[in-house]
């Protein structure tokens, strides 16, 4: 048995001492946590662009092409149960989750730690960002807008778009800018709009809840979830991808760069 | 001691069964030991089923009846087996003297009263920690010959378990698991006389690909046959550089036989790197093909490669389905074969001449083919940098791994076909034996198909999910022309196959978790069951105590269906 073990913590310590980058993914070996930097080596804008690719090509299939997740966690909120240092960070995506569906991501080390730094930046985007426009008046015109009849924040709001308490932590001024006038660019699967016409000749709009080959769930535009049997259905439509309007030619630059640094102030709990 | 009471308490009911069913008129199903002569005649016990495609044609038909177009409707859940994982599970259980043995994942055996569902034992293979098949810690089933289970593991074992207990009767390594990125062998085995026949997994890393075979008894390896052609070998050359050293070309699914021309087929992986050919220019043998071996030796028949040089992950993995039917007016023994690339294939199956092809989801990269089956490929449908999204099928293919059926009631293939749009991207890869120790592998299939952009922001692709962009069909295709006679659609692209009845009925299930029968004839539905948990297995159809069952993996579960 005492020989098992030095095998196993010889061997990777060798490895890396020798070559340095090895990932034990593809070696078969554990990771071993003091081998590993405490901060991340590979940090310059330019790793994090790499690691923006790297996250398409491994990662986007289950945590969302903006790292807003679906069979994978949410990454946006810039909480991870395995520990959100950098170091933690690099062991979960160098090693994975025991028990869970998240597998080793098998690239070698350096593209491991670019991969750390683009998740960081999924979780933290808004914190990096300073909003050019005024926060208190974008509040006025997140009501004059009419937002609070989707969005939530705090116990205030609904919920047939994306809950916004803390966004100003989770999204750029850039995605934000976009969501507001150009809804449409992006769509998290579990907000996509459709129009339920049944048989009976009645029409219910909202957002997709869930969907199978026989039935449909829906939140109507009232908020209330709603269940149809599609023997009940003469039509699922789903003509748009987004009940959100686009607010392009709602607000002036100045409301709308408001609006946004409103948005960016929304940090959630802190 | 449970398992002798439990194993007498079974007899019991067998013999009383049989009673039953000899006043009824209807065989019995065989018992005693899986000798291969039963397994031979696998199709004339229909109580049983007794390898993966129940027939060494791969028909995956049951000619029980018992559950037709006039009963299904009182079909319900009769028991369930709870998996309690997390990983997908696509085992095909196999039935055998009232006893169903299944794989869980990652690498244990239950043994079932098939008539209960209660547990017998249960045999746990420990994996090591980290083990590297592509898709999942999943394993797909068992052979089974005498009294002696078969399964492959992720570590590169093949074991074999005493039927009766579960215990251990030996273990042989087919080959480092760790090697080149990671081999692994999640698929069922296949017994061939007194052989096992095995195949390996590991195309979306720099593997060099096999099939062996194994002596039942005692696990000794009897031979290999590499897929990739090594010098010396004949066609070897197809590969430019050194890049065969790494091509990857695995075999991870099963495989058929025919005794009549003592032939074993088994389908091929992608080349690696998968969506990069910068280092691997060449046809790339014998990736994206079906290889004719002499079971005895290893030797190679005949081959024929679907996708000459592949750029979109289209391994040829698919089950062989091997009948005869009419081609010209002239009737044909020959290999039906619906390829991940989209295209229906039929091959005489003596020789491994083309004789027609034709697509039977949309398909973008082949306008034709010529007389020896090459395709005519259309330009511009290669993996880029930036990512194509113009390339049908997707990455996942127009079928994948999951069983197709033949039905000899409506002499129709059965196809769960995928209709799926998805991006190819081209990765760098540095060349694998002359750039940098640490090699990177060209990326999983599904990932590395998914939406490309390095900006955080402008994703162009919504992801998995949206059913407009993607949808599945169970699609009836007339084996002899290719012409698809009827199609049932199916909200998203699935990953369960089917499986044709005597009953004039066709079983599936979807990624939502419905499980439904169509009528073989019309592909009308007839009868849904909402399990709500993703169908990620093929049926099976079995008697148990004379009343025909259906079972299925469904989440975690296997559910089990009968009519009363």
């Amino acid at each position: 048995m005492w020989l098992r073990v030095s095998f196993f913590v010889l061997v990777p310590t060798i490895l890396l001492t020798a070559q340095g980058v090895q990932n034990p993914a593809l070696t078969g070996e554990a990771v071993r946590g003091k081998n590993i930097a405490q901060t991340n080596p590979f940090n310059t804008e330019a790793d994090v662009q790499q690691g923006g690719g790297l996250f398409q090509l491994h990662c986007s299939y289950c945590h969302g092409g903006h790292g807003e997740g679906g069979r994978g966690a949410d990454l946006t909120a810039g909480e991870y149960e395995m520990g959100g240092s950098d170091r933690e960070l690099f062991t979960t995506i160098r090693s994975g989750i025991p028990g869970t569906e998240m597998p080793a991501v098998r690239v070698g080390d350096d593209d491991v730690w670019r991969l750390v730094g683009f998740v960081k930046r999924i979780g933290s985007q808004g914190l990096k960002e300073k909003a050019p426009g005024n926060a208190e008046a974008g509040k006025v015109n997140y009501a004059k807008g009419g937002c609070v009849a989707c969005h939530r924040i705090g116990n205030e709001g609904s919920d047939l778009g994306p809950d916004l308490t803390d966004i100003g932590r989770r999204r750029g001024l850039a995605f934000l800018e976009e969501s507001i006038v150009k809804p449409e660019a992006f769509v998290p699967n579990k907000y996509r709009a459709v129009q339920v016409v049944t048989t009976s000749g009645s029409t219910v709009s909202g957002i997709r809840l869930n969907e199978d080959d026989l039935s449909v769930q829906v939140r109507d535009v009232s908020g209330n979830p709603r269940s149809f049997l599609k023997e009940n259905i003469k039509e699922v439509r789903r003509d748009k991808p987004t009940v959100m309007p686009s607010y392009e030619t709602t607000f002036s630059k100045k409301e709308l760069d408001d609006l946004v640094a409103y948005l960016n102030s929304l940090k959630g709990a802190q | 001691m449970r398992i002798q009471k439990r194993s007498i308490c079974l007899g019991t009911v067998a013999l009383a069964a049989a009673l039953v069913w000899t006043l009824k008129g209807q065989a019995p199903p065989t018992q005693g030991p899986v000798t291969y002569e039963r397994l031979l005649k696998a199709a004339d016990e229909p109580g049983n089923w007794l390898m993966y495609s129940h027939t060494y044609n791969s028909w995956r038909y049951s000619n029980l009846n018992q559950i037709n177009e006039q009963t299904v409707k009182n079909l319900h859940v009769k028991w369930l087996f709870q998996g309690r994982h997390i990983e997908k599970f696509e085992t095909t259980p196999l039935v055998a003297n009232g006893i169903m043995y299944l794989t869980r994942p990652e690498n244990a055996i239950y043994a079932l009263d098939a008539t209960t569902g209660r547990q017998l034992w249960n045999y746990e293979y420990r994996n090591p920690p980290r083990t590297f098949n592509c898709c999942g810690k999943v394993n797909r089933g068992l052979a089974i010959l005498g009294n002696t289970l078969f399964m492959n593991t992720l570590d590169m074992h093949v074991v074999a378990v005493d039927a009766r207990s579960g215990h251990e009767l030996w273990k042989t390594e087919m080959g480092d698991y760790t090697a080149a990125g990671g081999y692994a062998a999640p698929g069922a085995p296949l017994v061939v006389k007194d052989k096992l026949i095995v195949g390996m997994a590991g195309g979306e890393h720099g593997v060099n690909g096999f099939l062996d075979a194994y002596d039942t008894k005692t696990g000794q390896r009897l031979w290999r046959f590499n897929t990739i052609p090594q010098p010396g070998e004949a066609n070897f050359g197809t590969w430019a550089g050194d890049s065969w050293k790494t091509g990857g070309v695995t075999t991870w699914n099963n495989g058929s036989y025919d005794p009549e021309t003592n032939t074993l087929f088994w389908g091929t992986s992608n080349p690696w790197p998968d969506y990069n050919d910068d280092f691997r220019l060449g046809d790339n043998l014998y990736s994206c093909s079906v290889l004719a071996l002499d079971p005895d030796t290893g030797k190679l028949k005949w081959f024929f490669q679907f996708t000459p040089h592949d750029l979109h992950d289209w391994d040829s993995t698919q089950i062989p389905i091997l009948l005869d039917t009419e081609f010209r007016g002239e009737m044909k023994k020959t290999l039906a074969w619906a390829n991940r690339n989209g295209f229906y294939y039929l091959l005489d199956r003596t020789n491994g001449k083309f004789l027609t092809a034709k697509a039977f989801v949309k398909q973008t990269w082949a306008k034709g083919f010529d007389d020896n089956g090459r395709p005519e490929v259309i330009p511009g449908n290669e993996p880029t940098p930036e990512g194509n999204d113009h390339t049908w099928p997707g990455v996942d293919g127009g079928a994948n791994w999951m069983s197709h059926s033949y039905s000899p009631l409506t002499k129709l293939l059965y196809v769960f076909a995928r209709e799926e749009h998805r991006r190819f991207s081209k990765n760098a890869v540095p060349h694998p034996t002359t750039d940098q120790p640490d090699r990177p592998p060209a990326g999983g299939g599904l990932a590395n198909a998914g939406a490309y952009d390095p900006a955080l922001g402008g994703a162009k692709t919504q992801g998995i999910g949206a059913p407009e962009e993607s949808w599945g069909a169970v699609t009836a295709i007339d084996p002899g022309t290719g012409t698809i006679k009827w199609q049932h659609k199916v909200l998203t692209p699935p990953w369960g196959g089917v499986m044709a009845t005597g009953g004039n009925l066709v079983f599936g299930g979807t990624l939502e978790g419905m499980i439904f029968a169509l009528n073989s004839t019309t592909g009308e539905r007839l009868w849904t069951f909402s399990s709500n948990g993703p169908v990620f297995a093929s049926p099976i159809s079995y008697l148990a105590n004379g009343k025909q069952m259906v079972s299925i993996a469904a989440g975690d579960l296997i559910v089990t269906f009968g009519l009363d």
